[in-house]
């Protein structure tokens, strides 16, 4: 073991009544890492982070923070903080003594001056010196998040959780908060465990994504590997945009395999790493990311070797600044959503709905994914 | 005597609704309330009154107007002979009930009272004729007032110059009525002993009213005084016994049977007929007129100025000194009657009761109110200052 | 200007009561309290200081009605936070409906009614006759100001329960896991989150309690048995007994400085509280 971890969870179950939240999760968050639970919600992985808080507790299975079991343990005894979606700052304090909250409920209680001391210190941290003394409600969303965030971060935790804690931003906000909050991880070197709804979020930020579904967790991985080598449809869905074709398997080898749509038509394409081998006559579907696919004027050439071309209608077009989104109509394969760069644009001078076009594909590009 | 057949019986709910907004409105007294709705153990007197419950009586309705107000006091009634007089002329009866003379003097003094006949006692009729608040009496329209049946002491005080201003309800002592089973076989019988008793023995069992007249009176009966005294030194004197005293009363309350009857009070300054009703439902209530003396009264229907169904006002007052009439009222409330010729129609062994009618001797002793009781500031606020001490 | 007419318009009722129903009877008032009694009571023009050199004489009913309005708040305010407590926070959301109807229910009768009922209960035939049982003897309650305190507190107990229940109600609850995140067990996360915001509700609760108990003549009229006396009482008294109206509207006057120093120096204390706080606001 390279890391020892901060966070483990060991066939952890948590059920509400006859409703099952998290089932049979382990899973181990490493020293200093940007750990993300991704998913939708009801997934599990709020649940999932209030047993790391304390707020709840597992049915059933072990959580242990660096390596000690805390089932049992009350929030207050444990050595983790939490950023709220909502920052849940407390209104009757000003901005100083929100930050100071954690260092107040200490036994003892450091002297007034280190309090201040430390509370200045993180408020630079968070680059917001000299608001000790303003009040929450005088303060934007985006300052509001930081002072959520250093009156978790003043009290030096093993893990820093946080719910969510963007999304009440507005975007380009957002933006900026997700370069804040990497860099400044980098600079604590505490983990930190980050629970979002939003892929392009956990993409950005985390060194590991947890993917979970339905309680449980489907694939856990580096954003590349998540994006790359999805190990089914549900993950490859989740996590960027894709075409899938669904059909049978044909033929596969463990490299790859060949997956026959009901339209009669077949496709080869490669087996993510991680992913179970499909068996042949298994229901499965081709993923195909829309950036990889062409589209091009019919006689003009594929500008690659393509493995798959078919003949389309373009239906719509979104231009999106850096590149061109198309839903075409192609011959066989029903709605493709088509990515062309910008580059791409200038060559072929763009399309218009009605145009008749030419998609196509590599087939190591396309993946045979289980259709989960 | 008989006790009131509505003792018993529930109340209904909109009339307790009633009640207590008039309650509240501060139009009937606590007394009333608490005995009309049942709450209370007095027994209940109360007019017909409820809004759609009247009867629609052809008979020379229209003539009289359809209600009349009486301003009274608790207990004071027979509730028979008010459906009667409905029945007879289609007249409802709507009764405010009142714990003292001051309250219905105030409330005549502010105006609007509403009242189209009320029941003053003896001593307050002089005040009213001074204060112009109610008018010389019509006799032509109470013909069942004979003058020469009634006792001149209870009906004179009626007359003020020569003119009828008042005629006669009912008569009584104010005595007090203690419960012999904590007297460990000692017979109580004069003042003194009623005010010592209550600062050792009887230490917070004792009531006196909420009336400047009686709780004044009698306490200045300790010292040998006059009942009615406004001498400034024996009012002190009765002051200082008052404030000794206050400490060992269980209250300070005209509202005593409640208390006396479940035992949280073993001894009262009480009325005529509540000394009878307490009697006997309770043979252990004794009732006493202290030796040294004490009041009696003389109550009387009366017409204030200006009263908007006077017609109608006076038409109750001639039909509760109908004898007949006037006998049921006595057997509900056990007051006696000045009146001969009602006396006839009543039971001997009421007429013989010692309660209703002490021993000559006794009332010998006794005094009626003065009318400068009523108005004198120094009673009012020596009884005021006691209360609030 | 149309605004301005409309706005005139909207302030127009209540402009009229406030000047009909409150100012011209304390105008009234304050001209009556310099005035005399009549001969026979009420009222006679006068300009005298007398009616006030007198008030030394309801200096036990200013006492108890200082003493026991406070106290009845204060008591009030320690059995109502508790109840508040569990309905907003603790109670089943089943539950709470049916509690806080059970609070508000004794409102659909009136206190007159209830406190009635007190009599009873702290009557000799009440607890009194239960602690008999367990072998305590002689304990009188009725007529005591210990029974007035009872009285009051059940009275008014629903004013106080509910602006507490409300500012509790609305208390985010994840300023509590907030709170416990950060190291603070829950018996310091109620002095240090729950308690300072629910400061409002409390405020409000005092304040309408003490008001109201300011006035109040009924519950010392009927459970202290005309022993505990409130400056309510004497008005009472003075107005429909000894009818000295000159007398009662100075006594009038001075219960309605007494509370508008008191409501004054309450207003400037919350409004300091208010100055740090957002959701602290006069009342």
């Amino acid at each position: 073991m390279s890391q020892p971890s901060d966070v483990e969870f060991v066939n952890v179950t948590k059920r509400f009544g006859d409703i099952v939240a998290v089932d049979h999760v382990s899973l181990s968050v490493e020293r200093g890492a940007f750990f993300s639970f991704l998913g939708p919600s009801g997934c599990g992985k709020t649940t999932s982070l209030r047993m790391i808080a304390g707020f709840d507790q597992p049915t059933e299975g072990d959580v242990r923070l660096s390596g000690e079991s805390v089932v049992g343990t009350p929030p207050y005894k444990r050595p983790v903080n939490m950023v709220f979606q909502h920052y849940a700052l407390f209104p009757h304090l000003n901005v100083g003594d929100n930050i100071g909250y954690g260092l107040r409920q200490r036994t003892p209680q450091p002297p007034r001056a280190e309090i201040e001391k430390q509370v200045s210190e993180t408020l630079e941290l968070v680059r917001l010196s000299g608001y000790e003394n303003r009040r929450i409600w005088e303060l934007s969303g985006g300052q509001q998040q930081r002072v959520a965030l250093a009156r978790a971060l003043i009290n030096h935790p093993t893990v820093l959780l946080l719910d969510e804690p963007l999304a009440a931003l507005d975007r380009k906000l957002r933006r900026e908060m997700q370069i804040e909050l990497q860099t400044l991880q980098r600079e604590v070197g505490i983990t930190f465990i980050l629970v979002t709804h939003d892929q392009e979020e956990a993409l950005s930020m985390s060194d590991t994504i947890c993917i979970m579904h339905d309680g449980r967790i489907v694939q856990t991985g580096s954003p590349t590997q998540l994006y790359d080598e999805p190990i089914n449809r549900y993950v490859a869905d989740f996590v960027g945009k894709s075409n899938f074709f669904e059909g049978k398997v044909v033929e596969a080898d463990g490299q790859g395999a060949r997956i026959e749509t009901p339209a009669g038509r077949t496709f080869a394409g490669r087996n993510p790493r991680d992913a179970a081998s499909l068996q042949a006559g298994a229901a499965a579907v081709l993923a195909v990311r829309p950036e990889i696919i062409f589209v091009g004027s019919p006689g003009a050439g594929a500008p690659y070797d393509a493995d798959v071309e078919a003949p389309a209608v373009i239906r719509n077009r979104i231009f999106l600044g850096e590149q061109t989104e198309y839903l075409v109509e192609a011959e066989g394969l029903g709605e493709v959503l088509v990515r062309a760069p910008k580059h791409a644009e200038t060559q072929t001078g763009g399309f218009n709905p009605g145009d008749q076009v030419v998609i196509g594909w590599q087939a190591a590009a396309a993946l045979a994914l289980e259709d989960a | 005597m008989p006790k009131d057949y509505k003792d018993n019986m529930p109340i209904s709910r909109r009339k307790f609704i009633e009640e207590l907004r008039r309650y509240e409105k501060g139009s009937v007294s606590r007394r009333h309330f608490l005995g009309v709705t049942g709450l209370g153990f007095a027994t209940a007197v109360m007019a017909g009154a409820v809004p759609g419950l009247r009867p629609r009586k052809a008979y020379s309705a229209g003539e009289l107007g359809d209600r009349v107000v009486l301003a009274t006091w608790p207990n004071y009634h027979d509730e028979a002979n008010f459906s009667a007089f409905t029945k007879a002329t289609g007249v409802n009866v709507q009764v405010n009930v009142f714990g003292s003379n001051e309250e219905m003097l105030a409330k005549l003094q502010a105006g609007g009272s509403g009242w189209d006949v009320f029941v003053p006692t003896n001593y307050t009729i002089t005040t009213y004729v001074g204060e112009k608040l109610i008018e010389p009496l019509d006799l032509k329209m109470i013909p069942n007032y004979a003058a020469d049946a009634f006792e001149p002491r209870f009906a004179d005080a009626g007359t003020v110059g020569g003119t009828v201003y008042a005629v006669p309800k009912n008569w009584g002592t104010t005595g007090y009525v203690v419960n012999t089973k904590h007297t460990k076989g000692k017979k109580l019988t004069t003042w003194k002993e009623f005010w010592d008793i209550t600062k050792t023995d009887f230490s917070g069992r004792t009531m006196v009213h909420d009336y400047q007249l009686t709780t004044i009176g009698n306490a200045l009966k300790y010292f040998g005084y006059s009942f009615n005294s406004v001498d400034p030194k024996e009012l002190a004197d009765a002051e200082k016994l008052l404030l000794e005293v206050k400490p060992h009363l269980f209250a300070i309350n005209s509202d005593y049977q409640p208390p006396l009857r479940n035992g949280d009070a073993w001894m009262s300054m009480c009325w005529t007929g509540d000394g009878k009703q307490l009697n006997t439902d309770m043979p252990e209530m004794e009732y006493v007129i202290g030796k040294e003396g004490g009041e009696i009264w003389s109550d009387f229907y009366a017409v204030p100025k200006r009263a908007e169904h006077r017609a109608a006002g006076y038409a109750l007052i001639n039909f509760l000194l109908d004898p007949a009439v006037n006998a049921r009222e006595t057997l509900a409330h056990g007051y006696p009657v000045a009146d001969s010729r009602t006396n006839k129609l009543l039971p001997k062994e009421l007429l013989e009761d010692p309660i209703l009618y002490p021993a000559q001797e006794l009332l010998d002793t006794l005094e009626f109110g003065a009318a400068a009781t009523l108005t004198d500031p120094n009673r009012a606020e020596l009884l005021a200052r006691f209360k609030s001490a | 200007m149309q605004g301005k007419w409309i706005n005139r318009l909207l302030l127009m009722p209540a402009t009229a009561w406030f000047l009909v129903m409150l100012v011209l009877p304390l105008v009234v008032v304050a001209i009556f309290s310099f005035g005399e009694r009549g001969a026979a009571g009420g009222y006679v023009p006068a300009f005298t200081l007398d009616q006030y050199l007198n008030l030394p004489a309801r200096f036990t009913a200013f006492k108890n009605t200082l003493l026991l309005a406070p106290a009845g708040t204060l008591a009030a305010l320690l059995i109502a936070y508790p109840l508040a407590y569990f309905l907003a926070v603790r109670a089943s959301p089943k539950w709470k409906t049916i509690l806080l109807v059970m609070v508000i229910v004794p409102f659909w009768t009136s206190i007159l009614i209830r406190t009635y009922a007190w009599i009873f209960i702290l009557g000799g035939r009440g607890i009194p006759t239960l602690l008999e049982f367990i072998g305590i003897e002689g304990v009188r309650l009725i007529n005591t100001p210990f029974a007035v305190l009872v009285g009051i507190v059940y009275g008014y107990l629903p004013l106080m329960v509910f602006p507490i229940y409300v500012s509790l109600e609305k208390l985010d609850k994840r300023l509590l896991e907030a709170s416990a995140d950060l190291g603070s067990p829950p018996l310091r996360t109620f002095r240090q989150v729950t308690l300072p915001l629910s400061i409002p509700g409390i405020a409000t609760g005092c304040m309408l309690v003490f008001i109201l108990l300011m006035g109040e003549f009924l519950i010392p009229a009927l459970l202290g048995g005309g022993k505990v006396f409130f400056i309510g009482n004497a008005l009472v008294d003075l107005f429909l007994q000894s009818r000295n109206w000159a007398y009662g509207s100075a006594v009038a006057a001075t219960l309605v400085i007494i509370m508008l120093v008191t409501v004054t120096l309450y207003m400037k204390l919350v409004a300091r509280v208010g100055e740090q706080r957002e959701d602290v606001s006069i009342l």
